[in-house]
């Protein structure tokens, strides 16, 4: 954990850059829970399914509208507050995460991206670009805007 | 029936490498530029789009989501949230917030493997 500070610290230059979150988890005991599991899994033969599509295609627009329904029901009447907001978003993200799962749609993974941007008359720009499959991965965007914020989901469904 | 394991996936997605990667990308077309509204839109996409590109180059069996918010640095609040159901095994994020004089920028990256 050390190294890994010093490593951080001799990147700091004029231009400050920052590593806020990183994959693997820093407690390395967390990383091997999983892959005790995978090789346990591995030792039980599943037979192969040979299925290389998903049962149900990703339906973008009816996601939409439900993650325009939670936003709005969530945001209703709600005002811009630094401590507050930073609890919204996480609890947000997980809500949002739990209706699309909801859903139903087996074997795609899911990537929920919550922002929350104050209204100061600076501004700003998003971009996202993607390397995947374009038969069956897809995206959605949601927005809910208010006098003294915007708020802004991104849903993106890969197979 | 053997199960084939595929030895670079056995740790999982190389956030330091990634991170590096996008730091260089993020400087290459940042450093030094001061926030400039008719450029923005260039920047935002070519950091963007450079990243991904370094990225497939690294030659992993990985699908790759790019996100980057750039914003002009002044008092406002800002937050964002991500949540995930993945493979955590396998699948890993990164993030890199970098910043100047005049501008914040956050990079989040998202690797989901390819299982073949």
């Amino acid at each position: 954990m050390s190294i890994y500070a010093q490593i951080l610290r001799e990147r700091l230059r004029e231009s400050f850059h920052d590593v806020q979150y990183v994959e693997p988890p820093f407690d390395d005991s967390i990383a091997d829970i999983g892959k005790e599991w995978k090789s346990a899994l591995a030792k039980l033969k599943f037979a192969n399914s040979y299925r290389m599509e998903p049962l149900k295609k990703f339906q973008a627009h009816s996601v939409e509208t439900k993650i325009q329904q939670i936003l709005k029901e969530s945001l209703k009447d709600v005002k811009y507050d630094d401590k507050a907001f930073s609890h919204l978003s996480l609890d947000l993200a997980d809500r949002v995460l739990a209706a699309v799962k909801e859903f139903g749609y087996h074997r795609y993974k899911f990537i929920i991206k919550v922002l929350f941007i104050q209204k100061t008359g600076q501004a700003i720009n998003i971009a996202s670009r993607w390397i995947w499959d374009v038969a069956w991965d897809s995206w959605v965007q949601a927005q809910h805007e208010t006098e003294s914020y915007l708020a802004l989901v991104l849903v993106f469904a890969l197979y | 029936m053997e199960v084939y394991h595929r030895p670079c996936d056995e740790v999982g997605f190389n956030a330091e490498e990634a991170h590096n990667v996008v730091k260089e990308c993020v400087d290459a077309v940042l450093g030094g530029e001061d926030y400039n509204q008719n450029n923005i839109n260039q920047w935002t996409a070519s950091i963007v789009e450079q990243s991904l590109a370094h990225l497939v180059k690294m030659g992993k069996a990985y699908k790759y989501i790019v996100t980057c918010a750039v914003a002009q640095r002044s008092a406002y609040g800002f937050h964002t949230a991500s949540s995930c159901f993945w493979d955590t095994t396998s699948d890993g994020t990164c993030t890199v917030r970098w910043e100047n004089r005049t501008m914040n920028c956050i990079v989040n990256i998202f690797a989901i493997a390819i299982v073949l």
